[in-house]
């Protein structure tokens, strides 16, 4: 057995040797853990490790197959998102204990901290003592066995999963319930314990969901009255046929309407931004892509390797789930095709979207829906997901059409559930645990794939320095104007702030910090062209996310009704009869063909504003069309050209 | 947002390392808050003498606070008895007999106060816990108990005086470090100064410290007003309080900010995480308690 001493070795240096000892099939103990973070953070081999003394946070995460074994304590999110493999564990652990494992077995000899297991989906989670608040908050499958006390509101919104309870079963959560227990399922708890030596003659208690809260009682009559763009930034706010159609779903279903697509009403934006100089021969130079440079890196700044995009365009995150796997699979070679990157969005990677794009970041989210250590690995970008523009602080909604038996696994849920996954991260209640959460992706992926954070624009001005000061490579910065897949109607209209006031705050906060240019930041929320872009990236974007504009390039008619899982053209489906209908390579021609017209106006506006590189447009090329957006932005005010030839105008 | 410690002596009186030993649990903890640091220590008390410490700045600027801070002294009749000059903060020791909170209220229009008291001095500054020790010599600080705090600003301003611990505005001794955030704060601090009391910050850790102290002047233990705390303030907190005798913790109902603690013969150490405790005690594991959701506990010295 190979020795690691933590008071020789940094742990950063000690998972590296972890890592090798893991690759020779060499079993390790470590010596003076002194309740350090991270400790076997990212093995991925059935080696043994014993941990002489007490670990830190997330002691045994994101792994697949080690056997571990703690002397003494552990610190908050043990064995977090564990695969295969075990964990034991002889003295305490603090919350979260088990969160989001997948298969993994975890036995606490002590008292377990609060919401133990949470969004687990499979495995077992075993507690000799007592746990703690809110047991099993949020699970979707696998077992928690608890030999003493339950503690309050055990199985709070469990969605699967069972909880056994050998003491006291302090009080349940909301919709839990108490069932009785088949003696075959004691024999199989006796025999979990006796594999870990573990004598129990009590009896237990069982506790399950009760089922009243996965779906939604009614859901939305389906209308169709026309396009999102009838109603998006109709002169009159407040009757308009989308208030209408508003109303009449309200009234068929007695509560929030839920809906894709984003915020409708009439919002400041880019579109109230011009350039100053005058762009009326822009037309002429067919040559002109080659002419400026384009190229983009984002997310060196902690020396992991950047994304390299060949202009400062990605793909925004969109998941597998609200979208058909075709969809993705277009997306994908449309990224590839145009130089620039996928994003997998909440549900997971599919190995055909990894094949297809060059480059793509991997997006975590607070269910973990479909995140692990070996996706992590492959993704050239990790995206710690806070919020979204269409909905800041809630978690993403998936309707139970959707949630079929095949995006059910992928995701580790129940089938069939109206799934609305949870609106904060187990072990992100604040940015001092934010920046453990970092550490951790960053061991767990040797430090080699930059981790950007995603937010819906709220407190901006906060959240951005917050960012920077965790170490984040870049941030995702998603306006009110960004759509999505489902979301209730209010938080899509009223809450968050425009995409223009985001990218003004962000600017600010790093100007604040000293940090001007040290954070990239890629906007997204209503970017829909290479025109919006160019003045994204002149407002200080270090490039922006093309979100709605690729999947109406790729065929969607933005009829609204992405929740309801039957998109007549293959998209927003799960429905393989609907998907038939998604032509892949012709829609992925399509996308691409959008990209490139993208770059051929980034080109010809930073080529028409007299800049060699996109990255010169500066604050300088810019004046604002309205009083808002002058106010906005602090742009000069030039109501003079708003009657101008459309390139000097909007778009 | 941030990282807390505290650790109360039951052994060695006043010649404990506390200093030590709070810069050595803060330094294992500032990955949660590299702003600023921050320490509230007891020192032996005298009778009749008061020790106060300002927010002063640095060159003319300090200079010119120091004046107004002598001419309001003077004009209280707080007659000096000693004063130093250390990074940005100024701290004098008086003898005074007046009310505490007329002066204290007073002074902040000469200068902002850190903290007064019989026994209390607060030292915070911007950096880590070895850059405030290297301008304030913490490290040959000793006492019976003391807490600290590391930072990570989120909503106000990164400066010395937006750091923890906070003291108990105009109350002496008491001083308070928080992990989380009170959001009935407003709702509490209206309640708060309709009944006289001044707020010399908008940080919900002032708000925790006066609430604190309020309830104790009129009698209550502190045992009680932790009690309290959890049932009055709204939001997520693990805080640490600390008096001239006693150190407690409250925890949230949600417990949702970390906090674990570990008792020895000697000592009563308590932290948001267990590597700042097993600073305390390298290469050994340690038996630490993590308190339950809604607790609360306080320790007194017994010497």
């Amino acid at each position: 057995m190979a020795s690691i001493d933590l008071a020789q070795l940094p742990v950063r240096e000690a998972n590296e040797l972890l890592r090798r000892y893991g690759e020779d099939g060499e079993d390790v103990e470590i010596l003076n853990p002194d309740a350090r973070h991270h400790i076997g953070v990212g093995l991925v081999h059935p080696i043994q490790v014993r941990i002489r003394g007490s670990a830190g946070y997330f002691c045994a995460g994101l792994t697949d197959g080690p056997r571990f074994e703690v002397d003494a304590n552990v610190g908050w999110g043990l064995a977090d998102n564990m695969l295969k493999g075990s964990i034991v564990v002889n003295g305490n652990a603090g919350a979260i204990a088990g969160v989001a494992i997948r298969g993994a077995e975890v036995v606490v000899k002590g008292n377990i901290g609060s919401r133990a297991g949470q969004v687990m989906k499979e495995g077992t989670l075993l507690c000799c003592g007592n746990a703690n608040f809110m047991a099993g908050y949020m699970m979707y499958g696998g077992r928690i066995v608890i030999l003493g006390e339950s503690g309050a509101q055990v199985g709070q919104d469990m969605t699967g999963g069972t909880i056994y309870v050998g003491g006291k079963v302090n009080s349940l959560g909301t919709d839990a319930q108490l069932i009785d227990l088949p003696a075959a399922e004691r024999d199989d708890l006796l025999a979990f314990l006796d594999r870990y030596n573990i004598s129990y003659s009590g009896s237990f208690q069982k506790i399950v969901n009760a089922g009243k809260k996965l779906r939604y009682p009614r859901t939305e009559p389906r209308v169709r009255q026309g396009p999102f763009f009838m109603a998006s930034g109709s002169q009159s706010g407040y009757w308009n046929p989308k208030v209408q159609e508003d109303i009449f779903i309200r009234s068929r279903i007695g509560r929030y309407r839920i809906r894709g697509y984003g915020a409708s009403r009439a919002l400041p934006h880019l579109t109230d931004i011009a350039f100053r100089k005058d762009l009326s021969g822009i037309q002429l130079d067919r040559d002109v892509v080659a002419k400026v440079n384009l190229k983009t890196e984002v997310g060196g700044r902690t020396g992991a390797v950047p994304l390299r995009l060949s202009m400062p365009v990605t793909i925004a995150p969109m998941s597998y789930g609200a979208l058909s796997k075709s969809t993705k699979i277009a997306l994908a070679i449309a990224s590839r095709l145009s130089g620039v990157s996928e994003n997998t969005g909440e549900g997971g990677m599919s190995d055909e979207q990894r094949r297809e794009a060059d480059q793509i970041i991997y997006q975590c989210l607070s269910g973990r829906l479909g995140w692990n250590i070996h996706d992590m690995r492959r993704a050239n970008g990790l995206e710690i997901y806070i919020s979204q523009g269409a909905k800041p602080g809630l978690g993403g909604q998936l309707m139970a059409k959707k949630v079929t038996k095949e995006i059910a696994r992928i995701r580790g849920i129940p089938e069939g559930i109206d799934l609305r996954s949870p609106s904060r991260h187990p072990d992100v209640l604040g940015a001092d645990d934010l920046v453990i959460k970092v550490e951790e992706f960053r061991e767990a992926t040797s430090y080699r794939i930059p981790v950007s954070v995603k937010l819906g624009a709220g407190r901006v001005r906060d959240d951005i320095k917050i960012a920077y000061k965790d170490g984040f490579d870049f941030v995702e910065l998603d306006g009110l104007q960004g759509s999505t897949g489902a979301a209730s109607h209010e938080v899509l209209e009223y809450v968050g702030i425009p995409t223009l006031a985001a990218i003004q705050e962000a600017m600010d906060a790093l100007a604040e910090l000293g940090a001007t240019g040290k954070m990239p930041i890629l906007l997204m929320g209503g970017i829909k062209d290479g025109v919006d872009a160019a003045k994204a990236i002149a407002l200080g974007a270090h490039a922006v996310a093309l979100g709605t504009g690729a999947i109406i390039a790729g065929g969607c008619i933005a009829c609204l009704q992405c929740h309801v899982g039957q998109c007549v053209v293959g998209i927003a489906t799960q429905d393989p009869e609907h998907e038939k209908r998604y032509n892949v390579p012709v829609e992925a021609q399509n996308i691409h063909r959008y990209l490139e017209s993208v770059r051929w106006q980034l080109a010809a506006i930073t080529h028409a504003l007299g800049h060699a590189d996109v990255h010169q447009l500066s604050r300088d090329d810019l004046v604002a069309l309205t009083p808002e957006a002058a106010a906005i932005t602090r742009l000069p005010y030039a109501p003079e050209l708003r009657e101008q030839a459309p390139y000097r105008k909007a778009s | 947002m941030c990282g807390i410690a505290g650790s109360m002596y039951k052994r060695n009186g006043a010649q404990a390392q506390v200093g030590k030993a709070l810069i050595s649990m803060l330094d294992g903890c500032q990955h949660r808050g590299p702003d600023s640091t921050g320490f509230a220590l007891y020192h032996e008390t005298h009778p009749g003498e008061m020790r106060l410490r300002f927010f002063v700045g640095t060159r003319e600027e300090a200079d010119a606070a120091i004046e107004k801070i002598h001419a309001k002294l003077a004009e209280h009749r707080a007659h000096i008895l000693k004063e130093e000059r250390a990074g940005t903060s100024y701290s004098v020791n008086v003898h005074f007999d007046g009310d505490v909170q007329k002066l204290s209220y007073d002074m902040e229009r000469a200068a902002k106060l850190f903290s007064i008291g019989e026994s209390l001095d607060i030292v915070k500054d911007l950096g880590g816990a070895h850059d405030v020790d290297d301008a304030y010599h913490v490290r040959d600080f000793h006492g019976t108990h003391g807490i600290g705090h590391v930072r990570l600003a989120t909503e106000s301003d990164v400066t010395a005086d937006a750091s923890h611990p906070f003291w108990a505005t105009g109350f002496s001794d008491v001083a308070i470090v928080h992990n989380g955030q009170i959001t009935n704060y407003y709702k509490m601090r209206r309640r708060l100064e309709k009944r006289g009391f001044a707020f010399n910050t908008s940080n919900d850790s002032e708000l925790i410290a006066v609430y604190l102290a309020d309830k104790l002047s009129q009698g209550c233990t502190l045992e009680q007003a932790l009690k309290d705390s959890i049932e009055d303030l709204d939001g997520t907190f693990s805080f640490l309080v600390s008096t001239k005798d006693e150190i407690g913790f409250a925890k949230d109902h949600l417990a949702a900010k970390p906090m674990v603690m570990v008792e020895t013969d000697d000592l009563i150490a308590i932290a948001s995480e267990e590597v700042s405790l097993n600073r305390l005690f390298p290469g050994q594991a340690l038996n630490t308690t993590e308190p339950p959701p809604g607790t609360y506990r306080t320790w007194r010295r017994s010497i």
